[in-house]
């Protein structure tokens, strides 16, 4: 019988749905089967194109991580340059690199795996630092005491300590892998499910909409639930990993503003050095001065600017309602553990649907304005604040929980005096990450569907073929992104020297 | 291999951990620190295991820095957390520790049966009881025969009744290395050690260094004699004197 109740629900569900008037913006469960079933051999064709390249790109952005973070336990001194290389690329959205990766690797399936690898990197990163550095002191020292080094401590310790944390990372970055790979067949691929969505998009199909929506997010959802699957296989109960405060608060002002700018020069050297290195075309291959000349032309930078105050104007309301509904769903449910405890899993789950590919149907549900970008953007953000904002509240230390409850104080108190200043931490941590989710989703949509902002300008210049607009809006972009995620680090650092000192290292 | 202490010192910001320090451990003998908690005893250990870098003075194993002896897989120290992986088997722990100092791991099951653990060598260790662990963490630093093995309160964090086996079973084992051991267990030094030495509260100065020449065998028959007593006696006079 248990297992008979989803069951009926879902019937159920899918009845009432099927009963609802058919509109534009809605379709039923009749109607995209019917598509489907009329579709199969193209969908199926773009469904194996999406999926390899969202596999081979999610191959090489794991790889790169794991580089990265064997390279960060042997010569911990490369950590600081390598973890802000690491964030600033990953800061620069994804629908922002499409293009230029376009230009760069012409037709084919470039563009596509390199912006899943993109997706994917910094997620695995994060989860695989936490476990490299999940090991007892006690270990490291046995490592010294037979006279061995980093990297026979990473061989033999680090890198098995880490393999449960590194399959939270890949099993969230399964889902982004396929993100990734749609994204660049957005801008300009021939064939999978980013194209027909495009078309159905562009031709007001809902049935297609909707199908390639629901297709796309099980496929991601089922590599999500499959490495799962095998991560418990492999090393048991997956490991909670909290997001960190971000660092360097014990080092003066003047020493972070000195990284900063090495960073950056280090950033526009790559840039040069790589565009030349492989003699690419300076007519689309621009370097730094060209989009620095760009710029200094008044008419051009209003136009870029012009841009990015409408994309920024969609782009806030829309953060910091996710953000704001995300924490505050949390807080509330705390009010019930219950009712926690039976979300938390679905909130985890449904963290890793890849969003974009449903903001087709937020578009159509909401409308190509300031709401459905709005939607799009808070959506994107609800789910990984809600789930970390859920995991910091069960941080709370028990034993003030109890001390709490022997004064019978209230829920509330509770909540307010207690558990509040133990989720900031968490709080922080997604409102950081949310930065560059929340550019990429409104330039998407913009790209899509609204025909606003600075997503559309980068989309133009596909076409007037203007590759110094486009190159000067990455960086543009790329600087926003940058600097709202320096804003909100610093916001960070600010309450929780107040409410959480000990988190700041 | 005998281990020279020459004026060594270590400070944390402001506080002293050791000041000048000086002492001479024979070769082949096992020496017990005792003192009170927090004197310096386990910097001590951890400095000549090269944890730790003394801030100055010297400390040489046999003639050698302490570096050189770890590279060349001659040095284990085992601690009060076992510290077993827990990924690998109950013979794969130990087997790390001559992997570790790039010795031979033949001995490796002939070592599981002298450390009493025949028949668990496939387990984990989270299928063990605290007193197996610990077993199993001594016969890791043993696999290697190590000339120098450094001893971190390695039976504080087990029941008394265990504690008291594994004092009577293990130290045969590491019989004609120079041990050095750290222990908040009077009885335990004199059952040990060939040799006490009581420091003071931080900064650690010996305060009493008083021999053990106790016959073989160590067992518990020996605690009930009137030789072991009056150790014990003047070696917690000399702890209560300070």
């Amino acid at each position: 019988m248990s297992t008979l109740r989803p069951v009926l629900w879902a019937v159920l569900a899918l009845g009432l749905w099927q009963a609802l008037p058919a509109s534009v913006l809605i379709s039923s469960p009749g109607a995209i089967a019917a598509y489907a079933y009329a579709n199969a051999p193209l969908l199926a064709r773009a469904t194996t194109e999406t999926t390899l390249n969202a596999a081979q790109g999610f191959a090489w952005g794991n790889l790169a991580a794991i580089a990265l973070g064997a390279t960060i336990m042997v010569a911990p001194r490369s950590e600081r340059a390598l973890s802000a290389l690491a964030l600033l690329i990953f800061c620069v959205p994804l629908i922002a690199s499409g293009p230029i990766l376009r230009v760069l690797f012409g037709p084919g399936t470039g563009p596509q795996v390199t912006l899943a690898a993109l997706a994917v990197y910094y997620t695995t990163l994060l989860a695989l630092l936490v476990g490299l550095r999940a090991v007892s002191q006690t270990w490291t020292d046995i490592m010294v005491v037979y006279g061995r080094g980093r990297l026979t401590t990473l061989t033999k310790i680090r890198a098995r300590a880490s393999l449960p944390y590194m399959f939270v990372g890949l099993q969230i970055s399964a889902p982004a892998a396929f993100l990734g790979a749609m994204i660049g067949e957005f801008t300009g691929a021939e064939r999978g499910l980013g194209v027909l969505t495009l078309r159905a998009m562009r031709g007001l199909d809902t049935d297609a909409t909707w199908t390639l929506a629901l297709l796309s997010a099980t496929i991601a959802m089922l590599a999500y639930g499959a490495i799962g699957w095998l991560g418990r296989r492999a090393t048991g109960h997956p490991p909670v990993i909290l997001l960190s405060a971000s660092t360097g608060t014990r080092r003066p002002p003047a020493m972070r503003a000195a990284e900063t700018i090495a960073i950056v020069a280090l950033v526009l050297i790559l840039w040069q050095l790589s565009m030349d290195a492989f003699e690419l075309n300076r007519f689309f291959a621009k370097r730094p001065g060209d989009v620095l000349a760009f710029l200094s032309d008044a008419g051009n930078r209003a136009t870029v600017m012009a841009a990015l105050g409408e994309t920024l104007a969609f782009a806030l309301p829309g953060y910091l309602a996710g953000l704001a509904l995300g924490a505050g769903l949390a807080a509330l449910l705390t009010l019930s553990p219950a009712l926690t405890n039976a979300t938390l899993p679905a909130a985890i789950a449904l963290r890793a649907v890849p969003i974009i590919t449903t903001a087709p149907l937020l578009v159509l549900a909401f409308g190509r304005g300031l709401i459905g970008t709005m939607v799009v953007v808070a959506v994107m953000i609800f789910f990984p604040t809600l789930v970390a904002c859920q995991q910091g509240l069960k941080q709370t230390p028990g034993q003030i929980t109890d001390l709490f409850h022997s004064y019978s104080a209230s829920r509330w108190r509770l909540l307010r005096a207690a558990q509040l200043p133990a989720m900031l931490p968490a709080f922080f941590a997604s409102a950081r990450m949310a930065v560059p989710a929340a550019l990429l989703a409104v330039t998407t949509v913009e790209w899509l569907a609204t025909g606003k902002g600075i997503g559309v300008l980068m989309a133009m210049t596909a076409s007037t073929s203007d590759y110094n607009m486009l190159w000067s809006c990455v960086a543009v972009l790329a600087l926003v992104a940058v600097t709202a995620y320096a804003a909100v680090a610093a916001v960070e650092r600010a309450v929780l020297r107040v409410y959480a000192s000990e988190q700041l290292t | 291999m005998d281990i020279h202490c020459t004026d060594i010192t270590k400070r944390f910001g402001t506080t002293e951990a050791v000041a000048p320090f000086s002492v001479t451990l024979a070769a082949g003998q096992t020496t017990a620190l005792v003192g009170p908690s927090g004197c310096g005893k386990s910097m001590i250990l951890r400095m000549s295991a090269w944890l730790e870098a003394p801030d100055s003075g010297s400390l040489l194993l046999g003639d050698t820095a302490p570096r050189d002896v770890a590279r060349r897989g001659a040095l284990s120290m085992a601690f009060q957390d076992p510290s077993l992986l827990p990924w690998r088997s109950v013979r794969a722990n130990i087997a790390l520790g001559a992997e570790l100092a790039r010795t031979s791991a033949d001995g490796v099951d002939a070592l599981i049966d002298l450390v009493g653990l025949s028949g668990f060598a496939d387990h984990r260790p989270a299928e063990l009881s605290g007193g197996m662990r610990q077993r199993a963490a001594i016969a890791r630093s043993l696999i290697s025969s190590p000339q120098v093995l450094l001893l971190d309160e390695p039976f504080g964090a087990v029941d008394a009744m265990t504690r008291r086996r594994l004092n009577v079973d293990l130290p045969p084992l590491w019989h004609g290395t120079t041990v050095v051991l750290v222990t908040h267990s009077v009885q335990e030094a004199v059952l040990l050690s060939d040799r006490i030495l009581v420091l003071s509260h931080r900064p650690a100065r010996v305060t009493a260094d008083i021999p053990v020449d106790l016959p073989a065998p160590r067992d518990t028959a020996l605690t009930e004699t009137d030789a072991f007593r009056d150790l014990s006696r003047a070696v917690l006079a000399a702890l209560e004197a300070q």
